[in-house]
């Protein structure tokens, strides 16, 4: 019997290897692969690597459901397409405004809001409406609760903070300013109304302590990122130090200096026209 | 700009970008009467776990960066194994704290299942930071690119 459950749960971390960690693997090699490469077909395949690694992931839940990795994929699938909806929209609003390469036509501007719009009231409906993500009936995605105060908090905070970049650093920026003081005002707002009104699934409580956490999480990895970057630099100079100095080489003869002279004189001036 | 202007700006672009938290919390601490729903041991422990893993995952994403630069000096070995022992010690310290006891283990039956949990919980917050980042530099240049535009020759028009 013993035999029969360590077989079942090896087979369960091969499974979540080769459907879980593979596919996520997959992902940052493809693209790294299409960047690092000249040639078209390289590219195409770096690309469709990384295609097929997030596809995979937003497979896992019926792929390996025993698996609580596989929440970070149905997380995935749920998240993609109103992120996607909104990204896009940005793009098309971005690039049908004044631009001096690459401009779309006006009419896209249009759509761009409304794919935006669309987005974005599909991510809040997840909060109050009947589009929360769940695993199975009443089971909310746990991961739902890092990703969407997170985002929340984050873009509060950088467009508040881009709105004062604007203002102090831009010149004549006070109307962009006021878009991003818009967008931070939003965030927050959608903020408070979490802490205060229960969704359908989400209570208050829950959010106020998720987004606590969420906080908690996003100083961690600030701390975490710099010192990685601080061991990575103090590497690389305690290395770079430790090289011998360049051979110095000795300074240029009096012929030398001569035929330097020649060759930039013969390349000054020019005929008169 | 002068220094101390600079000094200044630099303050109050600090300042902007944790206006929001503070205010939602000075909001939550005036509606409630105290600050409520965070349980201080909890944060910690998100907070520890957050620290470890991101040290470590992103002290691999620069040993993976040392490839690049390798190239322009003879692919040196002494920084690879300064990274790798670096890698190595974030690995090591993950385990090492996990394993202490209720710690830093959150919801997670064994040392794996929480390591497991918090790379998973590290890529769907990188996620988040990622899409909000996109969207505030998207919104950004949408704002900027929605204006008449300016014309930097006005002193040659003349």
């Amino acid at each position: 019997m013993n035999i029969r459950v360590s077989s079942r749960g090896m087979d369960e971390m091969l499974q979540a290897l080769f459907l879980f960690w593979i596919p996520v693997a997959m992902v940052p090699l493809g693209l790294w692969y299409s960047m690092s490469t000249s040639l078209q077909t390289s590219t195409s395949q770096g690309r469709f690597l990384a295609f097929s690694g997030v596809v995979l992931i937003c497979l896992s839940p019926w792929t390996i459901p025993s698996s609580p990795s596989s929440a970070a994929g149905h997380l995935l699938g749920a998240i993609i397409g109103p992120c996607m909806l909104i990204l896009l929209g940005i793009y098309l609003i971005s690039f049908s405004g004044n631009v001096p390469v690459g401009k779309l036509p006006r009419s896209d501007r249009k759509l761009g809001v409304l794919m935006t719009g669309v987005g974005f009231v599909w991510l809040v409906g997840m909060h109050w409406w009947i589009l929360t993500p769940q695993l199975s009936p009443n089971e909310i995605n746990p991961y739902w609760f890092v990703f969407w105060p997170t985002f929340l908090l984050l873009t509060s905070c950088l467009a508040s903070f881009s709105a004062v970049t604007l203002l102090m650093i831009g010149e004549q920026r006070k109307a962009e300013s006021n878009a991003m003081f818009l967008v931070s005002g939003l965030s927050c707002s959608l903020l408070l109304l979490g802490l205060n009104i229960d969704g359908p699934l989400i209570t208050a409580n829950e959010f106020r302590e998720h987004l606590w956490l969420a906080g908690a999480d996003m100083v961690g990895i600030a701390v975490g990122t710099m010192l990685s970057i601080l061991v990575f630099a103090l590497v690389i100079y305690s290395y770079e130090r430790s090289l011998p100095p360049p051979k110095s080489i000795s300074p240029p003869t009096e012929s030398e200096l001569k035929q330097v002279s020649s060759v930039i004189a013969s390349h000054l001036g020019g005929e008169e026209e | 700009m002068k220094e101390t202007n600079l000094a200044f700006t630099w303050r109050m672009m600090l300042l902007a970008f944790l206006l929001p938290p503070l205010l939602i919390l000075a909001i939550d601490i005036t509606c409630f009467g105290s600050f409520k729903g965070s349980d201080s041991s909890v944060s910690f422990t998100r907070f520890s776990n957050a620290t470890l893993t991101a040290y470590t995952l992103c002290s691999l994403f620069l040993m993976g960066n040392l490839f690049f630069y390798g190239e322009s000096r003879n692919r040196p070995l002494a920084p690879l194994v300064g990274m790798l022992l670096a890698t190595a010690l974030g690995v090591l310290a993950t385990v090492f704290f996990i394993g202490q006891g209720p710690m830093l283990l959150e919801d997670n039956g064994s040392v794996r299942a929480q390591a497991i949990y918090n790379v998973v919980h590290m890529f769907v917050s990188t996620g988040a930071i990622f899409v909000a980042i996109s969207v505030v530099l998207g919104v950004t240049f949408s704002a900027i690119t929605s204006q008449k535009p300016r014309s930097n020759f006005e002193l040659e028009e003349e």
